[in-house]
Parts: C-alpha cells; sequence; structure tokens
C-alpha cells in the first residue's frame, strides 16, 4: 500500500527492466479490428482467427515456447516471487461497490475474490467481479484518447478542457453513468455550482431508476430498499430476480440461502414465490412458480394489493379494486401467506418495472409491516431526485434542440442503449463539442469528437458506497496498462482543466471523512477495504400524502396485454452489453437454456408451437429463426423453445449486436436496443413474429433437459424430508455393503492413505445452490481454462472444469428447474485411474485423483470411462490460441495464474480441487507448525467454493471430524451421485428440499 | 425292410482334373505373366487413396484431435471403431489358416494364402489407428514397456496395455506363419521365374528350400506349432480388443459377454471379407477349379453361423440389461433401439442378423453374386455393429446433462476411406508378386495326393457319372 502517488506500479517485469522489446511493445499501434473476421460463424469464436497463426507457426506447434525472464536487480519490500500479495479494493457497478480482495503475482492482478471483512459478499463474489479480471487485460481496450478519431495524448485533452471549459457560461450537458462514489458526486456538486448552464443526468440502461423513483412516488423522497431475506419468511418476487440479475445479488443470494441452509428436519426454511414471465435463476429457486406475462405483472401486484387491501389499513387506494387476476388463485394464497407472516415476510418487483408498481410494493411491505424486519429504507448521498429516465430523455431532446454545446458522456454508452426513438445519435451532432469517457472505442465514442480512454477499476484510485452504504477506497493494483483515465481524473480536467491523479481527487474527498490521523485511518481503509463501521442509516418513511391517487392513476392506466408482448431484460452474463468483450462471460453458458455466444429469443413451447418454430433435434444443434416485427422495423433472431416460460410472451436478452469494438463481441448475437421505446424500456405489445425458415447454429452446452428418472439430484419436499429424514440415501439401493462398513465390497484393495496426510472432500448443497455460474467463471479465472469459441463449443469441446447441470422437472409448460454443479468427484476407485495406460492420471496420498498432464499422451479412455464426464480434453492447441494471438499476447497472458500449469494440445485436464491452493497451505502449515501438513480448517478453500455467494460448496480435510465439511456430511441430506457404481467419490451432494404451500399444491 | 445306402463321396477339393504341373502353371503363372493394364490401374488408385491417408495423417499430427468429430462425451470415434473393425477382419485369416489347419479342413488350402496376407494388411490398417488417435502423437511410444528416465512403467490395469501387446503379438505371429508357409512357394517361383532379379529375390526369402525330405519335416513341424500357437490368438486377439470396452464401467462396453461375441463378430466379418475378395480374385485369375463353389457354400454355412451368433449376442444383450435390473444399463440398449441412433442400429441388424439368414437356402449359398453382394452388407454391418458399440455407449451415458451427439468431420471420412487405399496396395502388390494360393498344400489336398488314387496299373481311377471329370486338356 502506497502512501504518495510516486509508489512504483509495474505492469511487467519487462517494464521494471525498460528493455528494448517492451518499449516497442509499448509504442505499437494496436490494429483496428474485426476486418479478419468476416466469416458467419468463425468471427464468433476468436479461435478460428487463431487458426491462421497455428498454420503460420510451423513446427512451433509442437514446441513448448520459450520464454525468457528476469530477475529483480532490487527486490520491492514484501515482494517474494512466488508468493502472491493480496490488497483490498472494491469494483463499482452502476450505483454500488463490491468489496474485494486481488491476489497479485509480481505486480499482476491475476484472481479476485470477495473481501472477507466486507459485510455485504463475506468472502463471496459475483459473475461481473469474478470476470472482471479479464477485462483488465482485454486487448481490445482504448488505448489512447482520440480527437475526431485521430490518436491524440492525454495532454492534449487537458490543454483543451482548460481552454474549452475556461467560458463557464458553457451551456454543458453531462451525461453519466450511475456511480456511489464520493469523488464523483463532489466533482458533479463542482462542475453544477462551476457552469451555472450545466445539467448533469444519470443514464443507465438497466439499473436501479424505477425502483428508486418508484419509493419517491410513495414515500416523497429517495430511498434505496435493501431486502433481508434471511429474517423472511416468506418472499414473493414479481419478476425480480435478485439471485443473479438484480442489484447486489452477491448479498442477496447469501441472505436468501442463509434461511435454507437446513441441517436436520427441525430447522425451518424460507419459502420464496415467484411470478415472472421468464425463467430467471430466482424462478428455479422458487417453492411456487406462476408465469405470467410481463405486462401483466404490474396487475397482478394491484390485485394482490387489493386483496391485502381487505385486511390492512394503508393500502386504501386498493380498496374495492379488481381486475382480471382478483380471482387467481394466486392472489387469496399469497395475501394470507403475507398476512400470516406480517413482520416476517417480503414483497419484492423488478427493478425494470414501472415506478408505480414498485410505489405499490413499497406501500405493501410498509402496510404489512415488513419495514425495519425485513426491508430496510436508505436514503443515498449520491441519488438526484426525479425520475432519471425521464430526466435523460428530456435532456437528449433539449440536445437535439440544440440547447446544449457540449456533451460530457462518462462510461455510458448511449449511442449503442439509448432507446431508438430518442434518436441519440442524430441529438448529440446538433452539439459543438461531444467528449465521451470509456474503456472502448465504442458506439458512443465514434460518435464523440473527444474520446478519453478510461482506466480499468483494477488501474485505478476511486470509491464509492456498497449497496448498504459500506464506503470503500478502490485502490489501484497495476498502472494502468494502456493509458486510461479514471472517471474521476476524467472529470477533475473538465471541472478543473487540470491534470489531477485520482489518489490525489480521492485523497481530498477523504480528507474531512476520517477522523483522527488521517493517514492511519486512510492506511486502514485501504487496508480493510472499507470504512469501519459505515453504512446507511435505516430510515422509516411514511407514505407520501399524494401516494393514493398515484397509486389510483396508475391501477386505472393498467390494462391486460393482447397479443404477443416483447421484453427486454439484461443478459444473465453481459448485463446490459458493457461485458461483451469478456470471453469467459460469452462462453459461459447461460444458467437456464446453456447457452453460449448468442442470444435468442425466449417463447414457452406452446407459443412455439402456435407459431410454427419446432425446435432441433437431439443430434442437430440448427434453431428456427424468427423475424419480429416491432413499431415498423424488424429483426431475425433464433428462437429458443424455453419450458416454462410465460405464453404469448417472448424474452430477449439484450448486451449483443456489438459492432467494432472488440474481437469477442463483434457481431455475435443480435442488438435490440434499436427496439427499445422510452414509453416502456421493459416490454412492448405491438410486435408479430413470423418463420423465416431459415436456421440458424446455436450452441449450448447442455442438450439433455430431463435427468429421466434417474435420481441424480435428490429433492424432497421440507415435509417430506422431515418425516423421511433418510431419502436422499433411500432413493438408491447400493448392493453389496457389508454390515458397518461405509462402502460396498470391492475386487481391489483401495489407495492407502498415509496417518499424517490430509484427505480432502468436497459437499455441494443443492438446497442452496442457484446455478448462477459464478463458480465456473471463478474456476476459469483461478485454473487458466482456456476459452474455446462457439464452434468448439457447438461441437461439445467447452472446457470448464465445473459445469452446472440444469434439469426441467414435471410438466414440458410449466416444470421445475433444478441446478447440480458437477466438478470432478476425486473418486477414491477412480475409473479413470485404471484405464490410463500411461498411468497420467493416479491417486496422491492427500485422496486427490491427479492428472500428469506432462505425461498424459491423449487416449481420452479416462473421459469415456468417467460416468460424471467432467473431464475436459485440449482437442485443439486451445491455450497456444487463447494466449498467443492478437498483436500483444503478452496482455492476456499475465492474467494467467503462475501457480497453474497450461496445458498444451492433446492433454486431458479436469478439476483439481484446486490443488496449488492445497499445497501452498500445505507448505505454509508445514512451516509453521513444523511437522504437520494439515491445514487447519478454512485455510484452504477452493475457487469455485470461495466465489459462490450461497456459500453451497464446503471442502476440507475429512480426516478432522470438526471439519466443516465432515460435519456437513453427516447431514442426513449428504448421497452420493452413482454411489451405486462403487466409485466412491469424495464431492457429495445435499439433497435439495423445497417448501411449497399445500394450498397450492 | 432293409434300406440300401448308397456312398456318396466328398467332391473332390479341387476341380478340374488338374495335375501337380498345371496347379504350379495355374499360380505361377500369375506371377510370371506380363503385369495386365487393370493391375496398374488399380493400383493407382490404390496409391491415390494410401497418399490421402497419409495426407490425412499429416493434417491430424499437425492440427490435432479436434479435426475429427469427437466431443466431450465421446472420446472415440471413427478412429476406434475402424481400429475394431479392420482387427475384426483380420480375423477370418488366422481362423483358417490355424484352427481350420489343426481341425484338417482340406478346403482351407484354396484360401488360406491370401486370407493370412489380408490378415496382416488389415491388422497393418487397425494397427494405424491406435497409434494415431491419441492427443500427442510424438509420445505415443509411452505405452511401450520401455526403460525410460521417468522410471514410469505403463499401467499394467488398463486395457490399452492390453491391447498394444495382444495386437503386436497378433500381428507378429500372423507374419511368421504366413512367411513360414510361403517358403517352399517361394522356391517354386525361385525355380520358375525367368528374371534372374527375380530369382534372387524369390531365392533369398525361400531359405535355401531344395524340397528335400528333411527340410519337409522341419516344415511341418514348425507349421503346426506356428498353428498351434496363433489358434488361441484367434480368440485372445479380439477378446482383450473387446476388453477396451468392457473392463469400462459405461453402460453398453461393461458387458461380459463382449468376447465371445467379439470373436465370433469377427470371424463373421473376417469371412466376409475373404469372400469379397475371393470372389473377385478367382474370377480375375481363372482360379474357379482351385476356389470351388463347394468352398463359397462352405464359407457361407460359416457366416451364418457367426451372423446368427451374432445375432444371439445382440438379443442376449437386452435380455441381461433387463434381467440385471441396472436402469443405466437397461437405458442403453433401449436407446440403442429407439435413440437418436437407432437408423445405425436397426442398420447393424438388418445386416448382420438377416441378411446372413439368406444362406439358409441352399441356392443362395451358392450363387456367386448373392454370396458376393451379403458379403459386402455383412461387412457393413459389421462396421456399424462397432459404430453402436463405441458412440452410442459414450454419446448418452449416466448424466444426461452431459449428453451429445456425434458425428464424424471429413476427414473422419476421408481417413477411413484412406486405409482401402494402404489395404488394397499391399494385397495388388501381393497377388503381383507372390503365389497368391498356397501351391505346395493345395497339391496334398488334391485328389492325386491321395496313395490310393491310382490304380494297381498306375492308371488314374473311373469316376462314376456323377463326379465325371472334364477331358484333360493336359492330355
Amino acid at each position: 500500500m502506497s502512501k504518495d502517488t510516486n509508489n512504483t506500479y509495474w505492469r511487467s517485469l519487462n517494464q521494471l527492466a525498460q528493455n528494448e522489446e517492451y518499449k516497442n511493445f509499448l509504442h505499437r499501434e494496436f490494429p483496428e479490428n474485426g476486418s479478419e473476421m468476416n466469416d458467419n460463424i468463425s468471427r464468433r469464436n476468436f479461435l478460428q482467427i487463431m487458426g491462421a497463426s497455428v498454420a503460420l507457426a510451423g513446427l512451433a506447434a509442437c514446441r513448448k515456447p520459450v520464454q525468457k525472464i528476469l530477475p529483480f536487480s532490487k527486490q520491492p519490500e514484501d515482494l517474494v516471487p512466488g508468493i502472491p500479495l493480496y490488497y483490498a479494493t472494491a469494483a463499482p457497478f452502476q450505483d454500488y461497490v463490491t468489496g474485494l480482495v486481488v491476489e497479485t503475482n509480481e505486480g499482476r492482478p491475476t484472481k479476485v475474490e470477495g473481501n472477507e471483512l466486507h459485510p455485504s459478499g463475506k468472502g463471496a463474489s459475483g459473475l461481473y467481479e469474478q470476470a472482471s479480471i479479464l477485462d483488465l487485460y482485454d486487448m481490445d481496450r482504448s488505448r489512447h484518447p482520440r480527437k475526431n478519431g485521430e490518436k491524440a495524448e492525454w495532454a492534449d485533452f487537458v490543454a483543451f478542457a482548460n481552454d474549452h471549459f475556461s467560458d463557464t457560461s458553457r451551456r454543458i450537458a453531462f451525461i453519466t453513468e450511475a456511480s456511489s462514489s464520493q469523488t464523483v458526486t463532489r466533482l458533479r456538486n463542482q462542475a453544477l455550482a462551476k457552469f451555472p448552464n450545466a445539467k448533469w443526468v444519470t443514464y443507465e440502461p438497466f439499473g436501479d431508476d424505477n425502483l428508486l423513483y418508484g419509493s419517491e412516488l410513495a414515500f416523497g423522497r429517495k430511498l434505496r430498499p435493501v431486502y433481508h431475506f434471511d429474517k423472511a419468511a416468506v418472499t414473493v418476487s414479481l419478476d425480480n430476480d435478485f439471485i443473479l440479475t438484480a442489484a447486489n445479488s452477491v448479498e442477496s443470494t447469501r441472505r436468501f440461502s442463509q434461511s435454507r441452509n437446513v441441517e436436520t428436519g427441525d430447522d425451518s426454511m424460507n419459502r420464496l414465490y415467484v411470478v415472472e414471465n421468464n425463467y430467471t435463476v430466482t424462478g428455479t429457486m422458487a417453492d411456487h412458480r406462476l408465469r405470467i406475462k410481463s405486462g401483466e405483472i404490474a396487475l397482478f401486484g394491484y390485485a394482490l394489493a387489493a386483496k391485502l387491501a381487505e385486511s390492512i389499513t394503508g393500502l386504501g387506494a386498493f380498496s374495492g379494486y379488481s381486475n382480471a387476476f382478483s380471482q387467481h388463485s394466486w392472489v387469496a394464497v399469497l395475501a394470507e401467506e403475507l398476512l400470516n407472516n406480517r413482520g416476517r415476510s417480503i414483497l419484492t418487483a423488478g427493478a425494470d418495472h414501472a415506478p408505480e408498481l414498485h410505489a405499490v410494493v413499497a406501500a405493501v411491505n410498509l402496510a404489512l409491516g415488513n419495514v425495519n424486519e425485513t426491508v430496510t429504507w436508505h436514503a443515498l448521498p449520491f441519488a438526484e431526485p426525479g425520475d432519471n429516465r425521464k430526466a435523460f430523455a428530456d435532456l437528449v431532446r433539449e440536445i437535439g434542440n440544440g440547447a446544449y454545446d457540449t456533451v460530457v458522456i462518462t462510461g455510458t454508452n448511449p449511442s449503442y442503449t439509448a432507446p431508438a426513438d430518442l434518436g441519440f445519435d442524430d441529438a448529440i451532432k446538433q452539439a459543438g463539442t461531444v467528449i465521451h469517457l470509456s474503456g472502448h472505442n465504442d458506439e458512443t465514442s465514434k460518435n464523440a469528437g473527444w474520446h478519453i480512454n478510461r482506466a480499468h477499476y483494477l488501474e485505478q484510485w476511486g470509491d464509492g458506497f456498497s449497496y448498504t452504504g459500506v464506503q470503500s477506497i478502490i485502490q489501484p493494483m497495476i498502472q494502468p496498462l494502456f493509458g486510461g483515465k479514471s472517471e474521476i481524473e476524467f472529470l477533475a480536467a473538465v471541472v478543473y482543466g487540470e491534470d489531477k491523479t485520482g489518489h490525489e481527487l480521492v485523497r481530498e474527498t477523504w480528507s474531512g471523512a476520517i477522523t483522527g490521523d488521517f493517514d492511519r485511518g486512510w492506511n486502514k481503509i485501504l487496508h480493510d477495504g472499507l470504512l469501519e463501521n459505515s453504512g446507511f442509516g435505516a430510515v422509516s418513511p411514511a407514505l407520501n400524502g399524494t401516494f393514493d391517487s398515484a397509486a389510483r392513476e396508475a391501477i386505472g392506466a393498467a390494462s391486460p396485454v393482447n397479443g404477443i408482448e416483447l421484453v427486454f431484460k439484461t443478459d444473465p452474463k453481459l448485463f446490459d452489453g458493457r461485458l461483451a468483450n469478456n470471453p469467459w462471460l460469452q462462453e459461459l453458458p447461460d444458467p437456464i437454456t446453456k447457452i453460449t455466444w448468442d442470444n435468442v429469443a425466449l417463447m414457452s413451447p406452446a407459443t412455439a408451437d402456435r407459431l410454427g418454430f419446432k425446435g432441433s433435434a437431439f443430434s442437430s444443434k440448427d434453431e428456427p429463426v424468427a423475424r419480429i416485427e416491432a413499431g415498423g422495423d424488424s429483426f431475425e433472431i433464433a428462437v429458443w423453445i424455453l419450458p416454462g416460460h410465460a405464453d404469448d410472451s417472448v424474452t430477449v436478452y439484450q448486451g449483443y449486436g456489438r459492432q467494432s469494438i472488440g474481437r469477442v463481441a463483434d457481431g455475435i448475437g443480435v442488438n435490440l436496443y434499436a427496439f427499445r421505446t422510452t414509453g416502456n424500456m421493459l416490454s412492448r405489445s405491438d410486435v408479430s413474429v413470423s418463420n423465416t425458415g431459415r436456421l440458424y447454429p446455436i450452441a449450448a452446452t447442455q442438450d439433455h433437459h430431463s435427468m429421466e428418472g434417474r435420481p441424480l439430484i435428490r429433492e424432497a419436499s421440507l415435509e417430506q424430508y422431515r418425516n423421511e429424514p433418510n431419502f436422499a440415501n433411500d432413493m438408491v439401493e447400493v448392493p453389496g455393503i457389508p454390515e458397518g462398513e461405509e462402502h460396498a465390497i470391492n475386487l481391489f484393495t483401495g489407495p492407502q492413505y498415509p496417518e499424517h496426510q490430509p484427505q480432502w472432500g468436497m459437499a455441494i448443497d443443492l438446497n442452496t445452490c442457484t446455478g448462477c455460474g459464478v463458480c465456473t467463471i471463478a474456476c476459469q479465472a483461478e485454473n487458466n481454462i482456456p476459452v474455446v469459441g462457439k464452434r468448439e463449443v457447438k461441437r461439445g469441446r467447452e472446457m470448464h472444469w465445473i459445469r452446472v447441470d440444469r434439469y426441467f422437472n414435471g410438466s414440458t409448460e410449466d416444470p421445475q428447474v433444478v441446478q447440480q454443479p458437477v466438478p470432478c468427484m476425486h473418486c477414491e476407485q477412480a475409473p479413470c485411474e485404471q484405464v490410463c495406460p500411461v498411468a497420467a492420471t493416479a491417486h496422491s496420498d492427500d485422496g486427490l485423483n491427479q492428472m500428469t498432464y506432462n505425461r498424459c499422451i491423449g487416449t481420452r479412455y479416462c473421459a469415456n470411462n468417467c460416468p460424471y464426464k467432467v473431464r475436459r480434453f485440449n482437442f485443439f492447441n486451445y491455450p497456444k490460441e487463447f494466449l498467443t494471438t492478437g498483436s500483444d499476447p503478452e496482455i492476456i497472458q499475465m492474467a494467467m495464474n503462475p501457480d497453474v500449469s497450461i496445458r498444451f494440445r492433446g492433454v486431458m485436464e479436469k478439476c483439481t480441487y484446486c490443488v496449488q491452493r492445497i499445497s501452498r497451505a500445505k507448505i505454509d502449515t508445514k512451516r509453521e507448525t513444523g511437522n504437520s501438513i494439515k491445514p487447519a480448517d478454512g485455510t484452504v478453500k477452493t475457487a469455485c467454493q470461495q466465489a459462490c455467494p450461497a456459500g453451497a460448496i464446503t471442502f476440507g480435510d475429512l480426516t478432522d471430524s470438526n471439519s466443516i465439511v465432515s460435519r456437513t456430511k453427516r447431514n442426513n441430506r449428504n448421497y452420493l451421485l452413482l454411489e451405486e457404481l462403487n466409485i466412491r467419490p469424495r464431492t457429495s451432494y445435499l439433497a435439495k428440499l423445497r417448501n411449497p404451500n399445500p394450498k397450492l399444491a | 425292410m432293409s434300406k440300401k445306402y448308397e456312398y456318396v463321396p466328398e467332391q473332390p477339393l479341387v476341380q478340374g482334373n488338374h495335375t501337380f504341373s498345371s496347379i504350379t502353371s495355374l499360380i505361377g503363372d500369375i506371377v510370371e505373366r506380363p503385369t495386365p493394364m487393370w493391375w496398374y490401374i488399380a493400383f493407382g488408385v490404390s496409391n491415390l487413396l494410401l497418399a490421402m491417408l497419409l495426407g490425412m495423417i499429416a493434417y491430424l499430427v499437425w492440427e490435432g484431435t479436434g479435426i475429427w468429430g469427437l466431443n466431450n462425451p465421446v472420446g472415440w470415434g471413427w478412429a476406434i471403431i475402424n481400429f475394431v473393425w479392420w482387427v475384426g477382419i483380420g480375423h477370418a485369416g488366422t481362423l483358417i489358416s490355424a484352427i481350420l489347419f489343426l481341425f484338417r479342413q482340406g478346403w482351407r488350402t484354396a484360401i488360406n494364402r491370401f486370407a493370412e496376407a489380408m490378415t496382416i494388411f488389415a491388422v497393418m490398417c487397425a494397427g494405424i489407428f491406435p497409434a494415431i488417435h491419441v492427443g500427442r502423437i510424438w509420445v505415443v511410444y509411452w505405452m511401450f514397456p520401455i526403460p525410460n528416465q521417468m522410471q514410469m512403467w505403463p499401467n499394467f490395469n488398463s486395457p490399452l496395455l492390453w491391447d498394444v501387446f495382444a495386437v503386436s503379438t497378433y500381428f507378429t505371429v500372423s507374419l511368421l506363419f504366413w512367411y513360414v508357409g510361403l517358403v517352399p512357394d517361394f522356391a517354386t517361383l525361385r525355380d520358375r521365374v525367368k528374371s534372374k532379379f527375380g530369382r534372387i529375390i524369390y531365392g533369398f526369402f525361400a531359405l535355401g528350400w531344395t524340397g528335400g525330405n528333411r527340410q519337409w519335416q522341419h516344415y511341418e513341424k514348425s507349421y503346426l506349432i506356428l498353428a498351434g500357437l496363433a489358434t488361441p490368438l484367434v480368440l485372445s486377439v479380439h477378446t482383450i480388443v473387446s476388453f477396451d470396452f468392457a473392463v469400462s464401467i459405461i453402460p453398453g462396453w461393461h458387458t461380459t459377454i463382449f468376447p465371445p461375441y467379439f470373436v465370433a463378430g469377427a470371424i463373421f466379418s473376417g469371412f466376409a471379407m475373404v469372400m469379397t475378395l475371393m470372389i473377385i480374385a478367382r474370377k480375375i485369375y481363372g482360379l474357379e477349379d482351385i476356389m470351388t463353389i463347394n468352398h463359397i457354400e462352405k464359407m457361407n454355412m460359416i457366416i451364418l453361423v457367426t451372423g446368427t451368433m451374432v445375432g444371439f449376442a445382440y438379443v442376449m444383450e437386452f435380455f441381461i440389461a433387463w434381467y440385471g435390473g441396472v436402469e443405466y444399463e437397461k437405458f442403453a440398449f433401449i436407446n440403442r433401439a429407439i435413440g437418436p441412433y437407432a437408423w445405425a442400429y436397426w442398420l447393424m441388424f438388418l445386416c448382420n442378423v438377416f441378411s446372413p439368414q439368406f444362406f439358409w437356402s441352399k441356392r443362395i449359398r451358392r450363387s456367386v453374386t448373392a454370396s458376393f453382394i451379403l458379403s459386402i452388407v455383412v461387412n457393413i454391418g459389421m462396421w456399424f455393429e462397432r459404430f453402436v458399440i463405441t458412440v452410442t455407449s459414450l454419446a448418452q451415458d449416466f448424466l444426461p446433462g452431459s449428453w451429445g451427439y456425434y458425428s464424424p468431420t471429413w476427414v473422419d471420412v476421408l481417413t477411413y476411406v484412406g486405409t482401402f487405399g494402404l489395404f488394397f496396395t499391399n494385397f495388388l502388390l501381393f497377388l503381383r508378386f507372390m503365389p497368391m494360393v498356397a501351391i505346395a498344400e493345395i497339391k496334398m489336398v488334391m485328389p492325386q495326393a491321395d496313395p490310393h488314387y491310382y490304380d494297381e496299373n498306375g492308371d488314374e481311377p473311373v469316376l462314376t457319372d456323377k463326379f465325371a471329370k472334364k477331358p484333360d486338356v493336359n492330355a
């Protein structure tokens, strides 16, 4: 941790050494990409581009590359080569930050983990944080400012800003992305003070805008609700995917799973009702799920409020109201549940829904006495009153009318994400000067006179509030790789007209906020990653006087949706498209559809049938293509038939169809922002869908969606579990277990495990696992797993070491979904080990099924004989393709974990239980204790376990009967997958429970 | 009431009333005549296919196994199918030359020589695949127990290692057996060919054979010993190949019926291949007197028997899957019949079980055309049998979430087609330069070889009308 800005952050050892080669590399221009990727399918995977380089590489393909290493001449303090250092920081995402700890190896950040001290994640993290490390090393990031498309220097911009913004009468429109940063807020206030004719608007295509504005409608001021799912006995979610795509999902997931942790039948479990149109991860966790059109969810909410109004006060606006849902069986049941659990229930609605619905939801929670019990309300120091979306639309219209001479856009990318009816691109042409700060030279940058390349959050100083108000300082892990500037440095140049470092700016902001010795306090915040005891205070709001009339107006205007609706949602992986150039996320299977590298139109089987779409057969991966017409325009997109989707509703994910922003994102999927309108950003019903008759290849990682009645994921209701606590193990009879023995008899003597060795094991709780896929990305980041591209995924060659199997259960129209993460089971009688002709996979003394890459000749027999099919084969030289392509392969190589071998073409690989972490812990333990190599419980965490927000994965030493994993495995829900094969897996599962309401069963 | 029985002598194995010398000429002339034009054309085509095979292998080594259609559940595809198929074909040669020899089946002498050649060339084709299908071909020698700096033995538990030993032993013994049988015939050719070069080459391989009594004694003993050695190999090689599957735990592979079932299938396909080749060769070279319609009929009977055994195995597998009560096993077999690969399964069933049933009819059994067509049908069926076993079991095993579908790429197809180039290149060279029928052996089964063949006056016997001999052309 540094005290002054002159502290040395280096990008690589080469830079420290300042050798010629590196200087050349720094000055080399990054070529405009895209032109070489013309082929339709191949450009969807950047692999094939690399095919050429393999062909040209000649016999080098058969040799491992030789690389130079250089020693430090002076070793920096604390840095021992080979020993990683961990620094706390925070990742800003929209209007909150997530506390993180970042592993750096010799100055390179290589892995992001949640900060265990931080109360929101408590060590867990989400998809975006896990994948963000790869964004840092994204070769396609913009590498320099651009003036009218020509390369410029930061100093040029500072000179320009000094001149341009010296005229304080300028009419400036600031359009910024949502930010919780104290420094950004300070700069905003200074900017608005300095430029009296300026206007500042926050624009996010998806986010909490409606949610916050809804609270303003209800309570008269913008308040943020925080739901304490751990305290709620009943949760009713109206299309709120709080487990994955909603803000602060990591904390929500953690809280939700806390009340799903069932150790014995005496434990209670919360109950979740979900009403939604599309199948979300939250929907899969529901005990009861109702599928209705997105456009009718508000109606359902109002009907529920009306039903509740019969029994409780505070909902007077709804007395006597009824609509099509009033007689729905769910309304009465939910009302009863909520009433029976006053103060212990939650009603929540998806952030994309109308502010009026959020206002009603807020009023219902208040009326139910949930406020300050399960729902707390918090004032946001950075939020401006008013409807952000309306403010943005108004501002764009004003810009179009020539009301502003300068438009300053930070982060957000409205040329891509703004609703098409705003005509954003035309509007900003009316402004004389457009300045855009962004990580990529993206759609908006190309429309802007000035483009400033933005630094990654791991390269910058900054600050912010977590969702619940815990304050953090963002400290850089590395000097900006491409000389990017942070949002605050950029805004400082605009406001002050001078080049101020982020470090200065943040310290200025915090100078008044730290009590006692500033440097001491500052260092402590940097060290801990958060300001101790910070957090938003809870406020006790009261309903606004105008709420009743606003609510009456809203329910009066609400009407059922006729015909087919088209619903726009964020992508579970790419969010609004800002993460589209991240190949890990592109290749992560969607948690529900298992699709990679594409977006599709999701619809129910009945709707697809009615519209004449037939999904592909098992042997084909070509899906029908629909033409969807909306508002006089049309687009074509592949159809994916999703059981459990609402009928007459089509859901599409935004974030795809990028053009020339990067080699990963370009041309993948369809851009649908052009079909969004300001009137209703969530959905539109003026659409017609027709079948083009064409087919389009879709790469999904799972082709079969039924468990075929096999006892793979074992599930029971809470009631059944209480009556039959051993149901999971009773589902399968394992023959041949002698009296008093744990396992069935075996032909072979198993491996002998020495006393002094720990014995590793894992347990995965299917009751808390949500199937979100964070484990997959965390594993990919930790274990240097290459990205293989769409074509290879389509051929079934994805490399993920831990996958999540998703099965539908029940009717085709309205099934339940169950999820099961499958890593290597580390069988004690491993079938893979027996069949390898060269003994490349063998057992270690601490019970790991090890894969020796150097010995592997690649017969693939082990993978064939693995009943769990967790082994992954390097059919091509994937790492070479992933790590040595483009003009600057050195950059992506920096993301690699130095403790994990890069696997060569033709070898098998699979989950190792993070053996590098195990070995490090064993060495450390031996050094500390002098004789033991059994690390204390909890010292070794696998990457998947560490990241999991639900805490579903436990791992540890089985010889320690008090270790968490040993205790977890004693849970009577614990079972072994395919135990009847007698291969004795070390990974076990805890059976899933649901808590259905008998009245809806 | 007494019934009158008539003695019907067995038909002579060599027809056309050949003499020893006419047999020698009939076979020896094939080698000594100028090379016919069709041979050059066929050899050219085979060479092109062989070049294609080499090209495909080079491409494979260069790019990696990814150019094949393999994927995550299906780690073995056409390469292993082709391996098992070619090894299976090889079996007929050894069966004919070793087992039928031990059982004193004289008719084997008409076909044993080129059936053995077929064995050797088929095993060569087969042997390519285990070597090239691995991910890192440059270290494939780690499969052999060679002392090395890693101080690592191969894993003797692995059926793949057993395969290495089984197939290499089989190839060595087959080659030796074939060569020992060739020695007297090489000597015959050495004495007949006119070119000096030919005399040197044949002479070299004839090992100084003079046809002396002691040499014949040694020859017969060594031939008998080799036949004794080769006989268990006929059963063991395909048994061990079947272990590649049977030792695993994958439903559809993990089956104790595999060894006999694989051996029966191997003999079935091998005989079909011998039939295909024989029908072409006897026509082109005018060997109908040696490879008579009686031979064809006998072979068709073996095809019928082994085909029915294979059919029995198919049905038995289903029965055991049901009887065993393991749901994964049950699914694997039902899925074969009605799953995504049902087309392959029923094609296999049709070719292997139904088509040989035509041979119950004596007319079809003795029809050259029908035999030719059915022999090809059988080999298609046997290829699909290996496809069904290898692919369907892997594609859909325990966890439905990881199920996949396998389709070959053009490289898979061309590599397989290319192996025919290797096979026919070798086979055409064999036809051209080696005695394709065992001259010495066939003479032993001619009627003239019987010490009682000639009457007291040393004249040929007068045959009954039924087996009236043709006019002696050599007279």
